[in-house]
């Protein structure tokens, strides 16, 4: 979706986020530094930059990471998965401030090639606690660079969906090696309880909230209509669905989502025509479907993205009868305009 | 493990040396091939394209290929 492309999209929504997560990397960095000066205060100017950005950019990381299955599990988050984006790249030029200043603190004194002293400073590659964690850094962070260098949308649109997904999908792997990075690090330099009890509880809520996620989605998959009136299936009441947001059903296997808007309601496929985001799990921006995923919009009375674009999806009817809603189960082509019905 | 490690970072060296080339094709010619969106686009958008370039240059060149070829 888009004419041309734009350098940053930015808009008065993201601009908030965006000064919200400068304004918190600022204080985090002041605190950090201000705690370490007073506890420490012999560190030297290159380990505390080292250790609060390494530090920055792994807290960064878990909050990347929880956003995904905190916003399936509860919409208010949903504004955070739209403004992801920044706070990923963000999370790379912290953990990138961290690698190059770890490289040229340890790494460029000898006079061999720098790179080739953080494989080889320590070649214990066969032990298990003595492994050269910078290594593990290192690797992740050629990750988190491929990840942070592809999230414009240009790439989203030109490296097609699926090795776009899968590239970003790495961040799990990233995730991987920087917790052994962080773990064996702390294991080899200063054994620290904090650092690894707050590591393990990360994990421990990370792991959680996804597993959390899949269930209730695996729910949804699993319910089937109640009653059916030649035809129509009962899904829900209207109170059930909140105002500018959806619920989503199963029909005949198809994933619909039925929505909400100023005091109408609209059914509509549930998957994005950009990469199969769930619609429903969006809310009503401006009058449109906004996808949580990406950002595609769709007027919900037709199925078709705002002209200039041209995306469609199928629209399915739906029957009020009380306070019940009915849904025919055989959506109508693509695009295909469905009077709302007015509450 | 030496050796291993030297063909490693020999062979990540040259892989970043040719991105950075490719990049500077990818800045001027490529990217508009590869998508003719670009040409409405302000040259910053392929700034912001330069790190991606090199760090995909092998499937980016595989795809500009394949398409100057099913558009002949
Ligand atoms: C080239 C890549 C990397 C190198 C050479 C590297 C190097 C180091 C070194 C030497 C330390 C120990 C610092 C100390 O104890 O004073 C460290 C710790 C740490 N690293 Fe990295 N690292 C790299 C990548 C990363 C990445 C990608 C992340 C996270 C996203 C990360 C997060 C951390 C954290 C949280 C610590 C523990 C806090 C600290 O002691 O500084 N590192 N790293
Ligand atoms: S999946 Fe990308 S916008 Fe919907």
């Amino acid at each position: 979706m888009g004419l041309d492309y734009q350098t940053v999209l930015w808009n008065s929504h993201k601009k908030k986020y965006d000064l919200w997560i400068a304004i918190g990397v600022f204080l985090y960095l002041l605190t950090f530094i201000g705690i370490t000066i007073l506890t420490n205060p012999e560190t030297t100017a290159e380990t505390l930059i080292i250790r609060a950005f390494g530090t920055l950019a792994i807290a960064l990381l878990h909050i990347v990471l929880l956003i995904g299955p905190l916003s399936r599990l509860n919409s208010r988050f949903l504004p955070l998965l739209y403004n992801r984006r920044h706070l990923g790249v963000s999370m790379f030029l912290a953990a990138l401030i961290h690698g190059a200043f770890s490289i040229i603190q340890f790494h460029t004194l000898g006079n061999t090639n720098a790179f080739y002293a953080l494989f080889t400073s320590n070649l214990e590659y066969d032990s298990l606690t003595n492994f050269p964690f910078q290594v593990l850094g290192f690797f992740a962070l050629i990750i988190l660079f491929l990840m942070a260098a592809t999230s414009h949308d240009f790439w989203l649109k030109n490296l097609s969906p699926k090795i776009w997904k899968g590239l970003h999908m790495m961040v799990y792997v990233a995730y991987a090696f920087v917790l052994l990075h962080v773990f064996l690090g702390a294991l080899q330099q200063q054994p620290s309880l904090w650092s690894i009890s707050i590591l393990s509880i990360g994990f421990i809520v990370i792991a959680s909230l996804h597993l959390k996620a899949a269930l209730q989605e695996s729910k949804i998959d699993k319910q089937t209509a109640i009653k059916v009136e030649d035809g129509w299936e009962f899904v829900c009441t209207v109170d059930e669905i909140p105002e500018d947001r959806a619920k989503i059903f199963i029909v005949q296997k198809e994933r619909i989502a039925i929505f909400k808007y100023e005091n109408k309601l609209s059914a509509i496929s549930n998957v994005c025509k950009h990469q199969g985001g769930p619609l429903g799990e969006g809310k009503v921006i401006d009058g449109c479907v906004t996808c949580p995923w990406h950002g595609y919009q769709y007027l919900p009375a037709n199925g078709q993205s705002p002209p200039p674009f041209t995306e469609k999806i199928a629209t399915y009817r739906l029957k009020k009868i009380a306070n019940e809603i009915y849904v025919h189960p055989e959506g109508l082509a693509e695009g295909t305009a469905i009077e709302p019905i007015a509450l | 493990m030496e050796l291993l490690i030297q063909l490693f970072l020999g062979f990540l060296g040259i892989y970043t040396v040719i991105g950075v080339l490719f990049a500077l094709y990818f800045f001027f010619k490529g990217a508009f091939a590869l998508d003719p969106l670009i040409e409405e686009s302000k040259w910053t958008v392929r700034l912001l394209l330069i790190p991606g370039a090199i760090g995909l240059w092998p499937l980016l060149l595989f795809k500009i290929i394949n398409k100057s070829r099913t558009s002949l």
